[in-house]
């Protein structure tokens, strides 16, 4: 009987030790990160899947109120009153912020997963694409939820947290540190980064921080940083020996022969070389861009795009809408239903980014500051070339004379500024770029509010206003942060 | 000779003068023949004076006579088996009767008791009668017991161990199988509804195959399963498909395989145990939070063969319009009436439509030309269109008796059963025959037991047992359902669920013309009509299910046994959606008859390469063949080692020890067939644009998922008897689960668990009461719990395909579904448990009453972080929650007089649960769903609704919104809840069930009522802010709102006009907040009459005559009547939730069943 004893007591212990291993088993159809594959994989959401480009359009100076009526819903109508969303929905400011840090938790899977795989040389293009991408998604969140990096207070006005670390616990404590702190952070991966990346490791370069999107970004960051001859090093590199005409969008006589739908499936295509980095994104902006309430004026559409402008000539962009408001055709909902069968689903929009159009303006911009008028000319004449009616050099090209004429004023810089950004509103119109324009330069807004009767009045979003740095979520509190002034 | 009577107790004290004449010997015997009734009466008051007054009675004069000599008495107790063969029974006790005198028989039965000459000796061991014998001047005396087979069911078997029921320290209810069948009630998970106290069985759905929602004392878990563990032989029985507790309702096909019993016959059941409390279920450990139900199945006798017949012919009555407040179709076209006025039912309106009636068919013979007559189908004049009209408002369409039938049911079951000495074999197989309540549907399900036990040798005993069922189903072509958020309501495509059409379809349409044909109106832009769709667009749902388990026991010697037990099982099952070419669906994907259609049907296929191109028809010929397939395999083993020994006659000490592994693979696919010509010899027609449709708008022809359980525990129970008064129990377990995630932080789990119990009938003072046969107290306390939700243990990463427009851009990609969580653990509770056990009258009446509190922790629930991680919403062990409650069973006989008798069974369940920390903030559209919603501070699903503010100058509803305002918008998807209204939980808080069986000579008699209430139900969702000439309106309608100033004096809302319509605002949705809205709401209280029957056993007389061993036969009649349920609910069943798909409710039956053994 011992012996029987002993035989099940060897038995049980062998079954003991052999546990573990049994239950290492995976529960279900999940996904081990161990292949430099997969880890490319997972950095396919490092780029935020939420659209800025609502709300950013909404507060900005593009917006009026059109009609009497009500908004179609709070994420579509609080913020062109600069009202904070608590909603957390496709659009809102709220997803956003939780997009951009579910892609910074990609892009730092990604990189622990490269340390874990040894962190070779071969893993340098995923590397790469990592830094670079979270560097991107803190950019913009320390962009829109901090105050505006003004070089005098960054240093002490709150940032967001810099995440170098994937969570682990359910609720972490985090620091927002400084402006500064997360613009150097910023700097710090981006500079890491860019030399990794490679365009050869991407399926579909347009979606991926490619080397000119990377360079492209670059050039951004540092016109925000007012280091202009790193925007124009960056810039150069985008533009490449054949200049940028060769990668932008041709409204002049490509675009002006397609119709509405036409163009909006192919502006943010990768067929069109001017996205230089296009980002799938959740949203129904492709259906409330137009003709609703808030929106672009079609007084204002008519001044922006068939008024006068410094060259002279008639743009090329093509205008569509009514009395109601007028509209670019620049969105094409991707709808995917729950089911095959089913009548909802979810809106998806795919966005660009980064455009070559963006980099030419930056780098023109950075010319302007550095004191080169002619180099700010030729790039601004190279957008010209794609965006006037028959376009011809000697009847539409800039000069300092004719730009300072179209303002009446001597000061050749300032009117070379303002041309830029004004042709940048209309170049980014319902993309949310001015929204930046108007926080680096610290422009006040102006907008009009109908009531039911139909009487308007004016609310205003002065230079400095609190309002200009988006609320973040009342939950930061769980982890150890505070909200933003109000 | 009489010598008192007390006046509120009848009973006789005789004194026999015996032997030595200045001895005598007091009789208690109470007389309840007669006065049994007033007994009852008097009640508990009168019982607890009475024993007092009969315990200091009795030992007073016990002690009051003189002492005698005093002889020893020797002997051996044994007892006989089936088979004749004597063996001895240790550790039977012996004491002198009347006396505090005894002593316990030794391993060989044998005895040794020094006593008074002229006494009497008590024989007593659990599981056999006693003895009493009278001693005369003997020395040795030698009994046999005789097995009690009444005391036999007084063992609980926890599926680990078989404890007799004084020695059980935990709550437990046993139902034999006899006392709760129901013919007719397939499923045995239905069979317990208000059988146990405690137990609450809700029939979500009563389709074949779904299961109830069984909560054994109420949930225990917020977002998990809260199902209870079934164990069949010692063995878990796991499910095929894992289906949450709101998702039972759903209506979707899986539902059909919910039920983990479905497979069982009912026949094959010799008795259910129900665990409880956190002892009973302690050997479970870690997945024993919510209950254990054990089921014993029948096993081999000894005994020549004999050979049992079963049939069950059961009736389902078709349900009427009368049980239903349904308008008929001259009311209903009065209410299209209006619609057309209101601007609704206007050409315009109706030829866009997808879905029209009587308007759409009008409209249509209105604009069709036949170039051979030259003339419109229908000339357009108000007298030719009201006469059109007229036919309709006539007919009075009676969709149930369309699409219900009478049906009948067949069961019928045949066992054999055998067995030598050495070997006993039981083998039984059966048919389940329905030809279905509706056109639609049908089942047929066969099993087959073999079950064999042979006994080796003294020391080493075999069981082997392969059970097998085959099932084959037929529903109506369903859809799942999609939870369509932003409206507030679930939706589903081409439902064809005949319980739904019945009571949402429009009964001014016809199924058949004046000619007698097909009828046919729009769907989907497509003709339809339910009768041919039924035939051509079904599911069929194949099962198979076997299992084969060994089982060995190895006796050591008296005091060690070893015990193993292993299970191979596999499941297979398929079910596939057909969708012939001619049926509805198909045609719509086909429906391409103008502009208007092309650009309106979503099934069209749009190009993207093409944008301006017109949208073209992708299933030009077949069907749909849609496969799904849900498989499981599992292994099952366990071993055990049990050792017991009694010292010194008074402590017994039982030790066990061992350990148990399980593997379960669960494989879920999927795949469409597009274009398979059902009726051109199953040849494919693809156009590949479909595929392609498909793939660009993300959805995948076909998918495969596997799931992988893996499970070990390690167990250890100690117990301890103090001469059977005192015991104590204890019991230690480690579980391991790869369920959480490969760290190993989170693999292993401790549980634990003391429990104990008093016999107070063995004390003295009690032990010769004859009033009271049993009293224990109980008292539990342990940690129990189970796995939750969330499995990341380790970051999950899933892989799944962009989202983005044209496939050449689309890439792979992988997601973190979930941050690695090092702090996940298992859901927790902590159960106090404590009742006790009373039985009277040599336990004539029965009375067990137990209450407990459970305090869990470390729920998974919802929470919502900074977003900082990544993740915005984590589900994560920080929710808490309380449950407390009582149960109360009661059973007597209460006449028990020659021939007749009359038992009663009473029990009560009472649970009251609510959620003490969850830090989720819900939208308000979580809360209001009619499953009911989790909130702090609120049951576990709570009923909330959107408060109703009265009806506005237009008729229109108004609510207090998000904002706390009166106002017709409420904001759905909105996280401000602190304005709706907590109507109360959605589950019953208390639930129950009183059976009476009268017994008269071979006649029997019973009636079962089951009830259940406390709980809040949502009324079915009948209002829109428009209507098609396809709705079906309720009665209520009547009502409704017509001329301003109306808003006083009605709460039902008006029929909108399309002008009003049109001005609401995006995310105005009046009616459908309605349908949510306190307006809506009822009492799930109700009583249901479940059974009533009558039996009739043939005299064993006439059965020899016949060449039988035994005949019966029954007449019953189920699910008769609600006895009562809130009027509000004008017909709809608290139970049911009308979700479409393949649920149906619980049908009325009458049905007849025989018995006959050979």
């Amino acid at each position: 009987m011992k012996k029987i004893l002993i035989y099940l007591l060897t038995f049980s212990l062998f079954t003991l030790t052999g546990c573990d291993k049994y239950l290492d088993t995976v529960p279900d159809n999940r996904t081990d990160i161990n292949t430099p594959g997969k880890i490319s994989e997972l950095l396919v959401h490092a780029y935020p899947t939420a659209n800025y480009s609502a709300f950013c359009e909404l507060m900005s100076d593009n917006t009026s109120d059109n009609y009497v009526g009500s908004a179609p819903s709070q994420i579509y109508g609080k913020p062109y009153l600069w009202e904070d969303v608590l909603q957390l929905d496709q659009d809102s400011p709220q997803l956003y912020w939780s997009a951009c840090y579910a892609s910074i938790a990609a892009a730092n899977q990604a990189l622990e997963s490269i340390k874990l795989l040894g962190g070779g040389k071969e893993l340098n293009p995923q590397k790469g694409e990592a830094l670079v991408a979270r560097a991107y998604c803190h950019f913009m969140l320390v962009n829109l939820f901090s105050k505006f990096y003004d070089a005098a207070s960054a240093a002490t006005d709150a940032g967001i947290p810099y995440v170098t670390e994937v969570e682990k616990v359910v609720i972490k404590k985090y620091d927002r540190k400084t402006v500064a702190f997360v613009y150097d952070m910023i700097e710090k991966d981006l500079l890491e980064g860019l030399p990794l990346l490679s365009d050869q490791s991407y399926k579909v370069a347009a979606y991926h921080f490619n080397i000119n999107a990377a360079n492209a970004f670059a050039s951004r960051f540092y016109l925000y940083k007012k280091n202009y001859d790193k925007v124009i090093e960056y810039a150069t590199k985008v533009a490449g020996s054949g200049g940028f005409a060769q990668n932008m969008r041709n409204w002049n006589s490509d675009y002006s022969m397609k119709s509405f739908t036409e163009i909006s499936f192919v502006y943010s295509q990768i067929t069109e070389k001017s996205n230089l980095l296009l980002c799938e994104t959740g949203s129904f902006w492709g259906r409330y861009w137009a003709g609703q309430k808030y929106g672009l004026n079609s007084n204002l559409g008519r001044t922006l795009y068939f008024g006068a402008n410094p060259s002279g000539g008639a743009l090329a962009y093509s205008l569509f809408g009514s009395e109601r408001g007028v509209y670019l055709p620049k969105y094409n909902e991707y709808f995917v239903r729950v089911t095959a069968n089913a009548n909802i689903g979810n809106g998806y929009n795919m966005i660009p980014l980064f455009q070559t159009e963006e980099v030419l303006f930056n780098r023109a911009e950075a010319y302007v500051y550095k004191g080169d008028a002619a180099g700010a000319l030729g790039d601004l004449n190279t957008f010209l070339s794609l965006r006037i009616k028959s376009y011809s050099p000697a009847l539409h090209n800039l000069t300092i004379t004719k730009n300072n004429a179209f303002y009446s004023t001597g000061n050749s810089g300032g009117a070379l500024l303002q041309t830029i950004l004004d042709y940048r509103r209309r170049e980014f119109m319902h993309e949310g770029m001015r929204w930046f324009d108007i926080l680096r330069y610290k422009i006040p807004v102006t907008h009009n509010t109908l009531a039911s009767d139909g009487k308007s009045s004016t609310i205003t979003l002065a230079a400095d206003d609190k309002r200009k740095v988006l609320q973040i979520p009342q939950e930061v509190s769980l982890s150890g942060l505070t909200q933003n002034p109000r | 000779m009489i010598i008192g009577t007390w006046h509120f107790l009848h009973f006789t004290l005789t004194i026999n003068k015996i032997h030595q004449p200045q001895r005598f010997k007091i009789h208690t015997n109470i007389i309840m023949k007669k006065n049994i009734t007033k007994l009852w009466f008097r009640g508990f008051s009168g019982l607890v004076v009475c024993l007092a007054l009969l315990t200091n009675l009795t030992n007073l004069l016990a002690y009051s006579s003189a002492p005698l000599a005093d002889v020893t008495i020797t002997g051996t107790v044994s007892e006989k088996d089936e088979n004749g063969k004597i063996s001895p029974v240790p550790g039977v006790a012996v004491r002198e009767k009347g006396t505090k005198n005894g002593v316990a028989a030794n391993g060989n039965g044998q005895y040794s008791i020094k006593v008074k000459n002229g006494a009497t000796l008590v024989f007593s061991a659990i599981g056999f009668l006693p003895q009493e014998i009278k001693i005369t001047n003997q020395s040795i005396i030698d009994v046999v017991l005789e097995t009690d087979s009444k005391s036999l069911d007084e063992v609980v078997v926890t599926g680990y161990q078989k404890i007799d029921r004084a020695n059980f320290t935990g709550a437990a209810v046993k139902l034999k199988t006899d006392d709760i069948k129901i013919p007719g009630t397939i499923d045995v998970g239905r069979m317990l509804e208000g059988r146990a106290a405690g137990v609450s069985v809700q029939n979500v759905s009563g389709t074949f195959g779904t299961a109830p929602k069984i909560r054994i004392r109420g949930a225990t878990s917020i977002s998990g399963e809260n199902k209870p563990l079934w164990v069949i032989d010692g063995v878990v029985l796991e499910d095929v498909v894992n289906i949450s507790n709101d998702d039972l309702s759903s209506g979707n096909a899986n539902t059909l395989l919910g039920s983990a019993v479905a497979g069982l016959n009912s026949d094959d059941i010799e008795s259910f145990q129900i665990l409880k409390d956190a002892s009973a279920t302690a050997l479970y450990g870690a997945r024993a939070m919510n209950g254990v139900v054990v089921i014993t199945t029948k096993k081999g006798r000894i005994q020549a063969p004999t050979v049992s017949y079963t049939a069950n012919m059961a009736f389902t009555l078709r349900p009427s319009y009368d049980d239903y407040n349904i308008m008929n179709s001259n009311e209903q076209m009065g209410v299209y009436a209006e619609l057309e006025r209101k601007g609704w039912l206007t050409y315009s309106d109706v030829s866009r439509r997808a879905n029209t009636g009587v308007y759409g068919k009008m409209y249509d013979l209105v604009s069709t030309y036949d170039p051979n007559t030259k003339q419109f189908g229908l000339s357009n004049t108000p007298e030719v269109r009201s006469n059109f009209l007229q036919r309709y408002a006539q007919v009075n369409t009676d969709w149930f008796k369309l699409l219900f039938k009478n049906s009948l049911t067949q069961e019928h079951s045949l066992s054999i059963t055998a067995g030598t000495d050495a070997a006993q074999y039981y083998f039984s197989t059966s048919i389940y025959d329905d030809n279905g309540w509706t056109i639609a549907d049908n089942v047929r399900r066969y099993t087959a037991t073999m079950r064999a036990n042979y006994k080796l040798s003294d020391k080493l005993s075999l069981g082997f047992t392969t059970v097998g069922s085959i099932r084959e189903q037929r529903t109506p072509g369903s859809q799942d359902r999609v939870n369509n958020a932003y409206q507030g309501r679930y939706d589903r495509d081409f439902d064809l669920n005949p319980f739904s059409y019945a009571l949402n379809t429009s009964r001014a349409l016809t199924a058949y013309d004046e000619n007698g044909n097909l009828e046919y109106f729009k769907r989907d832009f497509a003709p339809f009509n339910i009768i041919k769709e039924s035939e051509t667009n079904f599911l069929n749902l194949g099962q198979l299910d076997l299992k084969f388990q060994v089982e060995g026991q190895y006796k050591f010697n008296k005091h060690l046994t070893y015990d193993v037990v292993g299970t191979i099982r596999q499941v297979q099952s398929t079910r596939e959606n057909n969708t012939y070419e001619n049926s509805n669906q198909a045609n719509a994907y086909r429906a391409a008859d103008n502009a208007t259609v092309k650009q309106a049907n979503k099934f069209l296929y749009r190009d993207p390469d093409n944008p301006e191109a017109e949208p073209v028809v992708v299933l030009p010929y077949g069907g749909i063949y849609k496969r799904n397939e849900d498989k499981l395999v599992n292994y099952y083993g366990r071993h055990q080692l049990n050792w017991n020994n009694t010292f010194k006659q008074d402590h017994s000490v039982n030790v066990l020890l061992g350990q148990e592994v399980k593997f379960a693979n669960r494989q879920e696919s999927n795949s469409t067939g597009y274009g398979y010509q059902f009726d051109k010899g199953g040849i494919p027609f693809t156009d590949y644009r479909i595929i392609k449709q498909g793939l660009e708008s993300n959805f995948n022809y076909f998918s495969l998922q596997n799931t992988r359980d893996r499970f070990v525990a390690f167990f250890s129970n100690a117990s301890y008897a103090y001469r059977g008064k005192y015991i104590f129990n204890g019991t230690a377990r480690v579980d391991g689960s790869n369920q959480l995630g490969k760290a190993t932080s989170a693999r292993y789990l401790p549980t634990w668990n003391v429990s104990g119990s008093w016999n107070v009938k063995e004390e003295p003072f009690l032990k010769d009461n004859d009033l009271i046969s049993r009293l224990s107290f109980r008292g539990t306390y342990g940690l129990t719990a189970s796995i939750g939700k969330a499995k990341n243990s380790t970051a999950i990463f899933t892989n799944a395909v962009t989202n983005r427009p044209y496939l050449g851009e689309k890439e792979s990609v992988i997601d973190i579904s979930n941050l690695e969580n090092s702090e996940l653990t298992w859901e927790k509770q902590y159960e106090t448990n404590v009742g006790f056990d009373l039985g009277l009258f040599n336990n004539r009446v029965s009375i067990v009453v137990d209450a407990y509190q459970r305090k869990g922790f470390d729920l998974i629930g919802l929470i919502k972080t900074s977003g900082i991680g990544g993740e915005f919403f984590k589900n994560a062990n920080y929710a808490d929650m309380k449950s407390q409650g009582i149960d109360i069973g009661l059973s007597a006989t209460v006449v028990n007089y020659k021939d007749l008798t009359w038992k009663t069974s009473f029990n009560y369940g009472f649970n009251k649960n609510e959620i003490t920390t969850l830090k989720s903030l819900p939208l308000i559209y979580d809360l209001i769903k009619p499953e009911g919603g989790a909130q702090q501070g609120y049951a576990v699903r709570g009923i909330f609704t959107i408060d109703f503010r009265g009806l506005n100058e237009k008729g229109i509803p108004t609510f207090t919104n998000e904002l706390g305002e009166k106002s017709t918008i409420v904001d759905v998807q909105s996280q401000e809840t602190k304005y709706l209204k907590y109507e109360g939980p959605r589950d019953p808080t208390y639930f129950g069930g009183w059976s009476n069986t009268f017994n008269y000579k071979g006649w029997s008699l019973n009636a079962f009522v089951s009830f259940q209430g406390g709980n809040k139900v949502k009324l079915d969702p009948k209002f829109d802010q428009s209507y098609t000439d396809l709705t079906a309106s309720p009665k209520e309608f009547s009502n409704r709102w017509i001329v301003p100033g109306d808003e006083a004096i009605t709460n039902i809302p008006s029929i909108i006009d399309r002008r009003t319509q049109a001005s609401f605002e995006s995310g105005e949705f009046p009616y459908t907040a309605y349908n949510l809205s306190s307006a809506r709401v009822a009492n799930g209280d109700f009583a249901r009459l479940k059974n009533v029957s009558l039996g009739y056993t043939v005299p064993i007389a006439v059965v020899k005559r016949l060449g039988l061993k035994g005949l019966s036969i029954k007449a019953s009649a189920s699910n008769l009547l609600l006895l009562y349920s809130d009027k509000k609910l004008y017909g709809q069943d608290p139970e049911f939730f009308g979700s479409g798909g393949v649920a149906l409710p619980i049908s009325k039956q009458i049905s007849f069943s025989l018995k006959a053994s050979i």
